[in-house]
């Protein structure tokens, strides 16, 4: 198997970063999430591949949160389009944990199938080469195996694991994976090695049968009673590697300007505010409905897979300590009456 | 601190049989023994599950927000803090003191639940968790200024040197420093609008932020908007902040918003003061900004 050293890591993302955008998990100040090799400092930011993950998910190297569609100029009576933005620069995602991979694999779901293509997301899609690390030891608020999420075989185009001292097995699984592995080559060597031993998960749940069940549930008392701590903040729609929301504004300044697309959130009164001024989903409780039955029924039902890969974030970081694992287990428990 | 709890639920028993109130807001017990989340009792049967430990560091009056329309009568518990939070909904006009039934907790000073799941998470590198939150650490109300019944032993005040220190250490930057201070600072910020859902001052029924005929602010991630939003929240808290740090310690990636904050509450005090939001009701009674005067000093302009 092939062996990258750990004295080695950074030679070899310099020379990835030769010909690409390679964003790695970093510690910025305060900060953890996948930031671009490029931008790191060794006097105040540290490489973080030995933590379990970083705080911010990955999802911004392929939808990034704000993102410019096209500028566009005022001619007479006319627009012209100065320049539309679709990104062809390669970029690699190294490090990235098989939960956050699989975040990726539910964005491209709803922008590359069923009959639609994004040409924004495919762009930056097809020239992302991923180095997912497996994971063998799970934390606290991991569950990703529930979820249907291999820890230790993600579907990357490398896979690397952590040996402790002997440094990291390199595995390419496809030929993004090769092309990659041959910028490295001299960087690895060839040595016989043991993978770890995936232990075991301390957060399970039993989805089977939840999207199901979740049909019947639509009016049921469960969704006000879970919702009361609820503030209505984004954060567990923004640290989700899979909530994909966004909006399309404008910023326009004399004759010209641009027009862009940003992250938005179920979970905010505005997102469903229709003209007129009317709101569908303007009680808290219809808006957590929503963002649940979204991760674990419609996504289920269009796409085959639940829009929740196990990371756990939204559970380690809601200020009131609501839980889709809780969520699960009271969907599970709940009488609908059949 | 377990007294204090069986003297909760006790009256939060007391007063969903008598029907003095039809909703008792404290706190149940997370997934994790360094977890407790608010709870809303709404009988009797929920009152077993109310828990009062030393996690219980969410400000509850913020919850009162979500029954300002309904003429639901609430008992809720408030530490010291949070009982200006509740000063501060009655200041605004947000909701009558006669639908409340406040249960003040004199506060030793709470921990930090998210920082403690950050810390068990593997995602988070925190140093180590301190005694008492950092929002406790310069708390200057630790006993109650509006309650029904009160309970605990009256604290003391922490020190209060460290009050200013970094707003201080900001003012005696250059300018050049203290924009490049605040660019870092607040291009982080991810537009959540988690400290804006956690704090009580935040009670506009249609936030400038979610306004959208005219957009007053961008929502890019930009520094520019980002900045805009910052500063825009942090003028409306000019004099209305009650320093109950909730907007800090549920940002999820660490902006010093308690820090801007303090700049203001600063100046408020120079100006105005000497001011302390939201530490005395009297009806009538406003925050300085929220009042004008012929005679305001007006100097600064």
């Amino acid at each position: 198997m092939k062996i990258l050293k750990k004295d080695q890591i950074e030679e070899a993302l310099n020379r990835m970063a030769d010909q690409a955008e390679v964003y790695v998990p970093l510690q910025k100040g305060t900060q953890t999430g996948f930031y671009t090799w490029q931008s790191y400092d060794n006097t105040t930011d540290t490489l973080v591949l030995d933590e379990l993950n970083v705080s911010l998910p990955p999802k911004q190297v392929v939808f990034p949160p704000t993102d410019k569609m096209y500028s566009f100029k005022q001619n007479g009576v006319e627009i012209d389009i100065d320049k539309i933005y679709e990104a062809i620069e390669p970029q690699v995602v190294f490090g990235i944990r098989a939960c956050d991979l699989q975040g990726i694999a539910c964005l491209d779901l709803v922008f590359l199938t069923k009959g639609y293509e994004d040409n924004f997301y495919k762009a930056r899609r097809e020239n992302l080469t991923t180095v997912a690390q497996a994971c063998y030891q799970p934390g606290q608020a991991c569950f990703c195996s529930s979820m249907g999420v291999d820890p230790v075989h993600p579907e990357a185009d490398v896979i690397i694991s952590d040996l402790g001292e002997e440094g990291y097995a390199w595995e390419a699984q496809t030929e993004k994976g090769q092309a990659l592995t041959e910028k490295i080559a001299e960087l690895l060597e060839e040595k016989e090695v043991k993978l770890p031993e995936l232990q075991e998960f301390t957060l399970k749940v039993e989805y089977d049968g939840v999207a199901e069940k979740l049909k019947e549930m639509f009016e049921h008392p469960i969704w006000e009673q879970l919702s009361e701590p609820c503030q209505t903040c984004g954060i567990c729609t923004y640290l989700c590697p899979t909530c994909h929301c966004f909006d399309i504004q404008v910023k326009t300044w004399g004759d010209e300007g641009y027009r862009f697309r940003c992250y938005d959130s179920c979970m905010y009164e505005e997102y469903t505010r229709e003209a007129g001024g009317g709101n569908p989903r303007g009680k808290v409780s219809e808006r957590f409905r929503n963002r649940f039955l979204h991760k674990l029924e419609f996504f289920q039902e269009r796409y085959g897979t639940p829009l929740c890969t196990g990371c756990g974030r939204c559970i380690i970081a809601c200020p009131t300590g609501i839980s889709i694992i809780k969520l699960i287990e009271k969907v599970k428990e709940a009488d609908t009456g059949a | 601190m377990k007294a204090i709890e069986n003297q909760i639920k006790e009256i939060a028993a007391r007063l969903l049989q008598s029907g003095e109130v039809n909703i008792f807001l404290a706190w149940e017990k997370g997934d994790y023994e360094y977890q407790s989340k608010p709870y809303f009792a709404r009988s009797v049967d929920d009152v077993d599950k109310i828990v009062f430990d030393q996690y219980c560091i969410h400000n509850l009056s913020n919850s009162l927000l979500k029954f300002r329309d309904s003429s639901d009568k609430i008992g809720l518990v408030v530490k010291g803090c949070d009982s200006r939070g509740i000063v501060r909904l009655l200041q605004d006009n947000q909701i009558e003191r006669s639908r409340l039934y406040i249960v003040g907790v004199a506060c030793p000073g709470m921990k930090d639940p998210l920082l403690a799941m950050k810390n068990h998470s593997g995602l988070f590198k925190v140093e180590t968790e301190p005694e008492v939150a950092a929002k406790c650490q310069t708390c200057r109300y630790p006993n109650p200024v509006i309650y029904d019944e009160l309970l605990g032993d009256q604290q003391a005040p922490r020190p209060q040197e460290a009050r200013y220190a970094q707003v201080d250490a900001i003012e005696q930057m250059t300018a050049d420093e203290r924009y490049k201070f605040f660019e870092d600072t607040l291009s982080k910020c991810i537009r959540c609008y988690a400290c804006r859902q956690a704090c009580v001052a935040c009670n506009c029924r249609l936030c400038i932020f979610d306004e959208m005929r005219p957009q007053w602010v961008g929502r890019e991630t930009s520094l520019s908007d980002n900045m805009m939003y910052h500063l825009v929240r942090a003028s409306h808290m000019a004099g209305r902040c009650i320093e109950c740090g909730e907007c800090e310690r549920v940002c999820p990636v660490n902006i010093p918003l308690m820090l801007i904050n303090r700049k203001l509450i600063k100046d408020v005090d120079k100006f105005f003061g000497p001011y302390d939001a939201g530490i005395k009701y009297e009806e009538g009674v406003k925050p300085p900004l929220s009042l004008y005067q012929e005679n305001d000093p007006d100097n600064f302009i």
